[in-house]
This record gives C-alpha cells, sequence and structure tokens, in this order.
C-alpha cells in the first residue's frame, strides 16, 4: 500500500515538473497518467513485484494491451508474419496456447522460424505475486546477477528477439511503432514522451501483464462464504490438503495460499535422468535443483494442458495417475514428494475423480473471457 | 560487512524504541514506566550433533540408528519471554512479532526483537516453538516464504510449526523420504472423522540463557538447533517406524515435540555496547 502512494506521488511530482516545463507559445498536452490500482483478492499476498522504474497506470496499461495483441511486434507488418504475445498466449487458455490450437498442434508452441520453445507454456496468471522467479526454471528472476533477466519487462524483449519466440529486433521494432499513428500519443500518455522507445515498450506491456489477475473461480466463491461446492468437490479438497490424501499443498497451495503454487522449484519425480541444461540446476548450480522446475499454479489448469514443462500428459487424468502410481525415485526427488516411498499417493478411481472435480473448480470463467484481458476491438492506427 | 550492518541496524533501532513504554509486554504484568533499555538480538544456528550441519549429505545417523540427511528446516519462533530471579518475566513481542527461520534463507537467520529490553539482569530465557492458539490463525500471514508454512484448514489451520525435510535409509538399504511436519494435530475416531484438534506448540525453556542488558547495549543470543534432538529424547523416534510424513499422527507428533524441549542450546550470549 505504502508502495502504491510512493509511485502516486512519484507520478504527480513527475508531471507537475513536465507541466512546468511546457512552451510558452503552444499549448503542449500535459502528461498526467492515471495510477492503476491493484485490489489484493481475499487471502491473496500484498507484496506486489512491481518494479520502482514502472509504476502501473491506466495509460500504460491500456498501452500495454495494445502491444500485447500487435502482431507488428514482431517487427514485421506482412500478415503471414506478424506474431503477438497473444499468438501464443490466449486469453481463453488461461493465457496459453491451449492444446486444440490449430497452429500449434497438440499445444507445443514454436517461434517464428518454426523452432520449438525449450519448454511448453506456462499460464499468465497472477504473476504480480511472483518474486521467486519468472519461466519455468526461474531464470528471471531479482537475484539473476544480470539486469538484463530480473522482470516481466525483460521477458517482452526476449519474446521479441528470441528466435524460438518472434526473432525480431528491438530498433525495427521501436521504429515501427514510432511510425503507425496513433501509438506516439499513447506513450506520451503513459510515459510523457513520443518518442517509442523499446524499454517503454517493455514498460507498458509488463504493466498489462501484471493486471492479469484470477481471483474468481468456484473455489474462490467457496472460500469467501458465496457459494458451496459439491460433494466431489470438497471431497477433493480435502485430498488435496491432507498428506495422508494426494499431498498436492506444499507445493501447489490451497486456502493458506491461494495462489495455488509456492513459484517454488521441485524435482516431483518424472523422470530418471537429466539432460535438460534449463532445469532448475541450470540457474542454481545447487545439486538439490536436478530435474527442478517450478511448480505451476493450479487455477484454470483444465484449460492449460497439455501438462509438465514438456508436455508429456494431455490430461488432467494421466497427470493424477502419475500422481498416484508413477512416480521415479532419484536422488533428486523433493523430499516433499514422499509418497514415492509407495510409487505415489495411491489414489482409488473415486478419489481420482474427486481431486479432478476440485481441480475444476479453479477454472475462472470471469478471467478467462474478462474484456479488459481481450484483444482490443481495433488497433490505434485503425479507423 | 554483516557486523557494520547490524551495528547501524541497531542504532536505528534503538533511537525508534528508546522512549516506548512496554505496554503490551508482559507474561505476567509489570509496571516499568521509565525504563532505561537495550535491544535483543537472536541468531539461529543449526547443528547434528557437535557440527553444523551439512545440508544434502547422508552423513548423519539418529538415536533410532536410522541413517538420514537434511535438505532444509523451516520453523516459527514466537512468545520470547524474559525471567529474572525473583520470578518476574516479560513477554517481549508484540502480536504480529513471530520469527520465521529457513535454512534456505540467510536473511532470516537473525531475529531482532522489536521490543526494548530494559536495563536489568535476566536469569533465563524461554520461547514458544511454533505458533500458540491464541494466534496460530489461517491467512496470518499471507506474504511468502510465512504463507507457504500454511497448514491446511481440514487438519486444524494456521501454519506447520516446522517443516524438517530429509531422506534417510531403511533397514533393507532403500532411500526414502521424510518431512517432519508439526502442527495443529488430530484425533481421529474410528470412521476417519476428526473429533477433536490437538495444540502441539511448545514452551522451550533455555538453560544457560542468563544475561544482563544496560541502557544502549544490544545483546545478541546465538541459539543452535541439534537436529538430532528431534529424534531422541525423551523419546526415540523411528523413521522405520512412523515413515515419511506425520501431519496426521498425533501420537508421532506428540513425540516429536516432547523431543522438541531439548533441541535449543544457548551457543554465545554478546554483548555490543553503543556509544
Ligand atoms: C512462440 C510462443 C510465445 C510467444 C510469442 C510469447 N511467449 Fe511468453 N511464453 C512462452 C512459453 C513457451 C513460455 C514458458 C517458457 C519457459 O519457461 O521455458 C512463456 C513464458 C512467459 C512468461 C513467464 C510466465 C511465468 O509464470 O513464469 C511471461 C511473463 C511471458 N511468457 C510473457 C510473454 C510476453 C509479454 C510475450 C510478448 C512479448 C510473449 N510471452 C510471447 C511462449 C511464448
Ligand atoms: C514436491 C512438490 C509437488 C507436489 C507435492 C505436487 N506437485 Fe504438481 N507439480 C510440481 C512441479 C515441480 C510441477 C512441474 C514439473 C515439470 O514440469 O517438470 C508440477 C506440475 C503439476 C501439474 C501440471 C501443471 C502444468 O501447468 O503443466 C499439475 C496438474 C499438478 N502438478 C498437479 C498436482 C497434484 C494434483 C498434486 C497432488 C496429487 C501435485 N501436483 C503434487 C510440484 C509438485
Amino acid at each position: 500500500m505504502k508502495k502504491v502512494i510512493f509511485y502516486i506521488s512519484v507520478i504527480e511530482l513527475m508531471a507537475i515538473f513536465l507541466a512546468s516545463c511546457g512552451g510558452n507559445n503552444k499549448p503542449n498536452p500535459v502528461y498526467k497518467p492515471t495510477p492503476y490500482k491493484i485490489d489484493i483478492p481475499f487471502g491473496f499476498p500484498t507484496k506486489l513485484n512491481i518494479p520502482a522504474d514502472n509504476p502501473m497506470t491506466e495509460e500504460g496499461v491500456k498501452l500495454g494491451r495494445y502491444l500485447f495483441y500487435d502482431g507488428r511486434l514482431s517487427g514485421r507488418t506482412d500478415p503471414d508474419s506478424m506474431m503477438s504475445c497473444s499468438t501464443c498466449h490466449i486469453q481463453k487458455n488461461s493465457f496459453e496456447v491451449g492444446i486444440n490450437n490449430p497452429r500449434f498442434p497438440g499445444g507445443f508452441p514454436y517461434g517464428i522460424t518454426g523452432k520449438p520453445t525449450p519448454h511448453v507454456m506456462l499460464p499468465m496468471i497472477n504473476l504480480v505475486w511472483n518474486s521467486n522467479g519468472y519461466l519455468w526454471n526461474g531464470f528471471v528472476s531479482e537475484n539473476n546477477p544480470n539486469p538484463n533477466f530480473r522482470n516481466i519487462e525483460d521477458i517482452v524483449r526476449m519474446g521479441v528477439v528470441s528466435d524460438h519466440e518472434m526473432d525480431g529486433d528491438t530498433t525495427r521494432v521501436k521504429q515501427l511503432f514510432q511510425s503507425l499513428p496513433g501509438y506516439p500519443e499513447l506513450f506520451f500518455k503513459a510515459f510523457g514522451n513520443e518518442t517509442v522507445t523499446f524499454k517503454n515498450i517493455e514498460r507498458a506491456i509488463a504493466q498489462f501483464v501484471r493486471t492479469l489477475i484470477s481471483a474468481n473461480s468456484k473455489f474462490d466463491k467457496y472460500i469467501r462464504g458465496e457459494v458451496q461446492l459439491s460433494q466431489s468437490e470438497l471431497q477433493g479438497f480435502v485430498l488435496f490438503t491432507t498428506e495422508q490424501g494426494a499431498d498436492c499443498f506444499h507445493c501447489h497451495g490451497g486456502y493458506g495460499n491461494p495462489l495455488f503454487t509456492t513459484n517454488l522449484f521441485y524435482n516431483n519425480g518424472l523422470d530418471s535422468i537429466f539432460t535438460d541444461p534449463a532445469d532448475r540446476f541450470g540457474v542454481t548450480g545447487d545439486a538439490r535443483d536436478h530435474g527442478a522446475y517450478k511448480a505451476p499454479t493450479l487455477r484454470n489448469i483444465q484449460l492449460t494442458g497439455p501438462y509438465m514443462r514438456d508436455g508429456r500428459f494431455k490430461t488432467l487424468e494421466e497427470v493424477i495417475d502419475f500422481y498416484s502410481s508413477g512416480l521415479i525415485q532419484t536422488p533428486y526427488v523433493n523430499p516433499l514428494m514422499h509418497h514415492i516411498n509407495n510409487g505415489g499417493v495411491q489414489l482409488t478411481p473415486q478419489e481420482k475423480y474427486d481431486l479432478i472435480s476440485f481441480l475444476k473448480s479453479l477454472r475462472d470463467d470471469d478471467f478467462l473471457t474478462n474484456p479488459k484481458f481481450a484483444k482490443p476491438e481495433k488497433f490505434p492506427d485503425e479507423k | 560487512m554483516k557486523y557494520f550492518k547490524k551495528q547501524q541496524l541497531i542504532k536505528l533501532i534503538i533511537a525508534v524504541f528508546v522512549l516506548v513504554a512496554l505496554s503490551e509486554a508482559s507474561c505476567h504484568k509489570i509496571n516499568t514506566p521509565d525504563i532505561v533499555s537495550g535491544k535483543l538480538i537472536f541468531t539461529f544456528e543449526h547443528s547434528v550433533g557437535e557440527n553444523s550441519l551439512q545440508i544434502d549429505t547422508m552423513k548423519y545417523v539418529n538415536a533410532a540408528g536410522n541413517p538420514y540427511l537434511v535438505t532444509g528446516i523451516q520453523y516459527f519462533i514466537s512468545d520470547i519471554c524474559l525471567h529474572k530471579a525473583n520470578g518476574d518475566s516479560i513477554l517481549l513481542d508484540k502480536w504480529n512479532d513471530i520469527h520465521y527461520v529457513d535454512t534456505d534463507l540467510p536473511e532470516t537467520w537473525d531475529y531482532f526483537l522489536k521490543d526494548s529490553i530494559p536495563q536489568d539482569d535476566y536469569s533465563s530465557v524461554s520461547f514458544t516453538f511454533g505458533i500458540n492458539a491464541e494466534k496460530n490463525k489461517s491467512l496470518l500471514f499471507v506474504n511468502p516464504p510465512e504463507s507457504n508454512m500454511f497448514w491446511p484448514e481440514y487438519l486444524g489451520g494456521g501454519y506447520h510449526y516446522m517443516k524438517l525435510n530429509g531422506k534417510w535409509r531403511d533397514t533393507s538399504g532403500v532411500i526414502r523420504l521424510f518431512n517432519v511436519h508439526i502442527g495443529i494435530g488430530q484425533i481421529y475416531d474410528s470412521t476417519g472423522h476428526i473429533t477433536r484438534f490437538v495444540q502441539n506448540f511448545f514452551k522451550v525453556q533455555l538453560s544457560s540463557s542468563a544475561f544482563s542488558i544496560a541502557a544502549g547495549q544490544s545483546v545478541e543470543i546465538t541459539l543452535n538447533m541439534d537436529v538430532n534432538e528431534w529424534f531422541e529424547s525423551p523419546e526415540i523416534f523411528n523413521f522405520n517406524v512412523w515413515g515419511g510424513g506425520i501431519m496426521q499422527k498425533q501420537v508421532a507428533l506428540h513425540i516429536v515435540c516432547l523431543n522438541g524441549h531439548n533441541v535449543f542450546s544457548v551457543k554465545d550470549i554478546k554483548t555490543l555496547i553503543h556509544e
């Protein structure tokens, strides 16, 4: 809260400063952005991961939304070779490509060059509450010694330049947006300068991404006392949060951690050998991290197959079978997977059914259809 | 470097708190309107027996003869209480002053008490391991890392007092995983329904913890947790008997919490003098 007030006053000072510098002859437009307020949903953390040099504003978020959906972010204008964040991050799939995506069969994305991404998608949901590191291995985090890989702003740049995503060029991209009528004005409103910089492109998109908040699933309504869960969903919830049940909560949250992830990294017993250079060990060099990846949020999990960082499971049923009896013991499995002593949590068919009913209660239709997160009707240069 | 920073912090804390009376603070209320005070710092260390804990190496053996390793320990300390020879005592903490220790997070290894300590001679220190029943409610902590310690509502709610995670070698030589997780326990009826909850938090009375504090001084008490003690006395805890998880086994929770009275010892008491 204090932070928010601080940002507001910084913005106001900037506004006053800029206003006072206005020329005498022609009336310059005034730069006065409106702070964007994030309401903390019930039980959610109050600590937000917003860099001090990119306070959220209504104008920044609005611009970010255009850029997020604009295929010209790839630096290209030919309809066949355009790519935007939304090419892969699709709202109705909790901002993943989705398993039934016509462009990416099976839900395996690849870049403009045809090169597959090293891992499958992660959802884009409640990221403003993640301070432990972004991407499957947490490479992008405050702790990265290289300041170019610290936050969502940096992921925007990585998405634009990497050959398994847009394979673009930041200079060409900023020049292109400078030339598109309507955009420079939006950059002024958001950042006080009509000159399009790539930094400001990063900032705007990151601001938009931070607004993508899901806190209105059936389960959320249940914990707020607004609806009742079905008998099966309730049984599933008990299984999810009991050690002698399915024992999921230590890594994937629950009532006391409504993000449904700790945003921490674990080896959950999927493999017998570990050859992926982009696992958590690749980031930390800590022996405990071989084959470890972020435990993804289970919000909207119904829509975000294929599952695991390599998309090995198509359905939730397959995932639950794995946790029930398919675990593979190696020296690197995290101790929180202690049911591996019995091959898994050993669920009955009824228990599996209930657990999946519960997981489905984490679907948030308001989030998946929220018009504020959707593609804008027109881009700024469209009549 | 670390010492220097600590000193500055201490100075700051002293400046802010020197005039604050200890209004809410008492185990048994004492009235001390015009106190001259100092500050108290706890530093946490971890060992197995005599040697400091080495994470992730299978080189320890507990009293039951289980070879084991530790991958990490997280726990809460609260209700620090200072006792005097005349029987008086002061409860130091404010409501929100519950300290979280995590072997993975160095910034949690020092605990700067928010309250000022009245200048006096103290005969001993005690604290609550975990969180007492009054405070241990779900959503007390919404931010990580503390929020990741939540204990499921269905099992009594609130927070894990401790997560001690690792692996042991069973009698046939197989490596198995364990989670010694303690918190509110449950009593089940014959059909498996929970009939009531058991508060397992306990008070640790530290021996050899006498110290004196004068105005403007900071006292730093180094506490050591000997991991072996969780499994040793008064009752032997055997992984081959209890298995990898005990959150729903009140008998096992009870043994671990009994043993917990002896896990902490005072390793060092230092007085840091300022101006
Ligand atoms: C070609 C498909 C593709 C495009 C285009 C793409 N992404 Fe991604 N995105 C991914 C994949 C795959 C991951 C998971 C990558 C990993 O961790 O290995 C990901 C991960 C992320 C994450 C991290 C999520 C988390 O929980 O850690 C963010 C943030 C993100 N993308 C933002 C963006 C933005 C902003 C854009 C547009 C500039 C963009 N992405 C464009 C495929 C894409
Ligand atoms: C030790 C921590 C841990 C526990 C316990 C755990 N998970 Fe996971 N979970 C993970 C990790 C780590 C991944 C990602 C692994 C990977 O891709 O390599 C994951 C992935 C998943 C996924 C796929 C997510 C996606 O977006 O692809 C689902 C679904 C899932 N877990 C459900 C569960 C359920 C249900 C339980 C309880 C039966 C459970 N998990 C227990 C750590 C854990």
